[in-house]
C-alpha cells in the first residue's frame, strides 16, 4: 500500500493504479468520482486527476442536494461539493486518515475530525455541542491524531481522546466523586495544593454501540458547527430558563464552598 | 507480572491490565480511557519511596507529575501523539528521562542517578548536550514500562565487541550493564562554523540495549 520499504524506491501512482475509495497510505485517502458528488471540508483536497468542479455550497444549483443531505446550514460556508469524474486525494496536516462505512446507521463525530462524506449520508448538528451526526448509508472520511481505536461500552473516556461514537450509546459526564469532594477535595479545589491527576472528569458511555478513540490527547482544531437557534431548551442555545447558577463551577455536596454563601453574605 | 500486563494497541497507545491490589504509576493526564473500576490519584511524592526520595527527585529535576493507578480493569494510555515503546524488564535497570515515562508497574523500583558519576566532567557535559541534565531516572526490577518518544523507536543491542554511537538528541533510554560517555568529534571545522552537525555522539558500551527514536526532536 505505501511506498516504504519497497525495493526500487517509492511506489509511483497514476490515475489507473490509485486505489478507489481507499487509503493511499496512512495519511492520504483517494476518492473516485464518476459523475457523483462528495461533500468535503474546505482545504482538505490535496490533488486530483480528471475534471472536477468544487463549488461552495449555498450555490443555487446545489440547493436540492443541500436540502437532502446537509442539515447544518449555519456552517455551510466551511464545506464544498466536489463533482465530476476523476480521482481526488484528501489529507489533513499529516493526521491519520480513515474511511468508515455506515449502513443505515448513525455516527456522531467531533466536528474537526470530519473531512468528507458521500451525499447519501445526511449531516446534522448533534445535540452535544461541537459534534456532528451522520445518518444513513454511505462512506465518510475522518482524520485523527494517531490511529483510531474502537471500543465497546461500558467505558470511560478522556474528553480529549474522544473522536466520536456510533449507534447511540448514551454519552454522559463522569466525575471522580471521591477525589473532588471531602475536606481534601475542597482544599485541593481552593488552593490547588496536592495536585490534580488530570483524570477527575471523563465521558462515560454505556449501552450498545461503539466508541471511537484517538491515540492521543492532542485535539484536532475545532471546526465551528454553527450556532444553534437561541431557543429555551436547546443546549448551547444561549437562552437560559429557570434558576441560573451564579458560580462558575458546579457546587458539589461536601465541598468547602465559598465562604460568602456559607455566611449568607 | 506476565508480559501481558502492558499491550501495544497501536504505535501510539498501550493497554494496561490493572489487577486488584496492584499499583501502577503513570504520567498525569495520560489516561485515554478505561473500563472497570479504576481510580487515579495524583502522587504528591511523584513516585515511590519516602520523603527523601521525593526531595531527591525535586533537586534532580526528575520530578515529573505522576499519578498512581489502582483498582481492577483495563486502562488505555497515550500522550501528546507520541510513539510508545513497551519495555519489559527482567531484573535489570532501565535508565530513562522521567518525562518520557508514560506508565510503569509499581513493582519496579524507582530511583534517581547522578550522571556526573559516569565519566566525570565529560559526563556532565554529556548531560548538558543530551538535554538530560545531570540526573536521570532509573527503574529496576521485574515489570513493564511504556516509554514515549518522538517518531518510531528501535532497539539496538549493545555487546562488548560492538559499542553503539547514538545522536544525543535521538537517544531515548537504555538498559543493562552499559557505560556511556560522550565522544566529541570537535574539529577546526566546528570552530569556524562549518561543522557536520554531528560533533557530539553518545557512545554506549557494555552489555544491554539502547532505544533510539527516529527523530532529533525532544519531547
Amino acid at each position: 500500500m505505501s511506498g516504504y520499504g519497497t525495493p526500487g524506491g517509492p511506489t509511483v501512482f497514476d490515475p489507473m493504479t490509485l486505489p478507489v475509495d481507499d487509503n493511499v497510505n496512512k495519511y492520504t485517502f483517494c476518492v473516485e468520482l464518476k459523475g457523483s458528488q462528495w461533500f468535503l471540508q474546505k482545504g482538505k483536497m490535496i490533488a486530483y486527476y480528471g475534471s472536477m468542479e468544487f463549488n461552495g455550497i449555498g450555490h443555487g444549483r446545489l440547493d436540492r442536494l443541500v436540502r437532502t443531505s446537509f442539515h447544518s446550514p449555519l456552517h455551510a460556508s466551511d464545506w464544498v461539493v466536489a463533482e465530476g469524474s476523476g480521482k481526488m486525494l484528501l489529507a489533513d496536516r499529516a493526521f491519520d486518515v480513515n474511511s468508515y462505512d455506515l449502513e443505515d446507521g448513525n455516527l456522531t463525530i467531533r466536528s474537526g475530525n470530519l473531512l468528507a462524506f458521500q451525499p447519501s449520508l445526511a449531516l446534522k448538528q448533534s445535540i452535544v455541542p461541537g459534534f456532528l451526526t451522520l445518518i444513513g448509508t454511505g462512506k465518510f472520511v475522518a482524520a485523527s491524531n494517531g490511529p483510531v481505536v474502537f471500543m465497546e461500552p461500558p467505558i470511560r473516556v478522556d474528553p480529549q481522546a474522544l473522536v466520536g461514537w456510533a449507534d447511540c450509546p448514551s454519552p454522559c459526564h463522569h466525575y471522580d466523586h471521591g477525589y473532588l469532594t471531602g475536606v481534601m477535595g475542597g482544599l485541593r479545589a481552593m488552593t490547588g495544593l496536592g495536585g490534580a491527576s488530570g483524570e477527575e472528569h471523563q465521558f462515560e458511555f454505556v449501552g450498545a454501540g461503539t466508541v471511537l478513540l484517538q491515540s492521543s490527547e492532542t485535539l484536532m482544531a475545532e471546526q465551528a458547527t454553527g450556532a444553534v437557534p437561541p431557543e429555551p431548551g436547546v443546549p448551547g442555545g444561549g437562552a437560559h430558563t429557570g434558576p441560573s447558577q451564579q458560580a462558575g463551577s458546579p457546587r458539589l455536596p461536601g465541598q468547602l464552598g465559598d465562604l460568602q454563601r456559607r455566611f449568607g453574605l | 507480572m506476565c508480559d501481558m500486563a502492558l499491550r501495544e494497541i497501536n504505535s501510539k497507545m498501550v493497554e494496561a491490565t490493572i489487577q486488584p491490589g496492584q499499583r501502577w504509576f503513570s504520567q498525569r493526564g495520560a489516561m485515554l480511557a478505561y473500563k472497570g473500576e479504576v481510580s487515579f490519584t495524583p502522587n504528591i511524592q511523584g513516585g515511590q519511596g519516602g520523603i527523601m526520595s521525593m526531595i531527591g527527585r525535586r533537586v534532580a529535576n526528575e520530578a515529573t507529575p505522576l499519578m498512581s493507578v489502582e483498582g481492577s480493569g483495563t486502562v488505555l494510555f497515550g500522550h501528546g501523539g507520541h510513539h510508545v515503546q513497551v519495555i519489559n524488564l527482567t531484573g535489570d535497570t532501565l535508565y530513562v528521562e522521567a518525562d518520557r515515562l508514560l506508565a510503569f508497574e509499581g513493582t519496579l523500583q524507582q530511583g534517581t542517578m547522578f550522571m556526573g558519576s559516569q565519566g566525570g566532567v565529560m559526563g556532565m557535559v554529556r548531560g548538558q548536550v543530551t538535554g538530560q541534565g545531570l540526573f536521570t531516572t532509573t527503574l529496576k526490577g521485574h515489570g513493564s514500562v511504556a516509554v514515549m518518544a518522538h517518531g518510531g523507536v528501535f532497539e539496538i543491542p549493545i555487546t562488548p565487541q560492538r559499542p553503539v554511537h547514538v545522536d544525543p538528541q535521538a537517544y531515548v533510554a537504555h538498559h543493562g550493564d552499559v557505560r556511556n560517555k560522550l565522544s566529541s568529534a570537535l574539529g577546526w571545522r566546528d570552530m569556524v562554523g562549518r561543522g557536520s552537525g554531528e560533533a557530539f555522539q553518545l557512545e554506549l558500551s557494555g552489555n544491554g540495549a539502547v532505544y533510539v527514536q527516529a527523530s532529533e526532536e525532544k519531547l
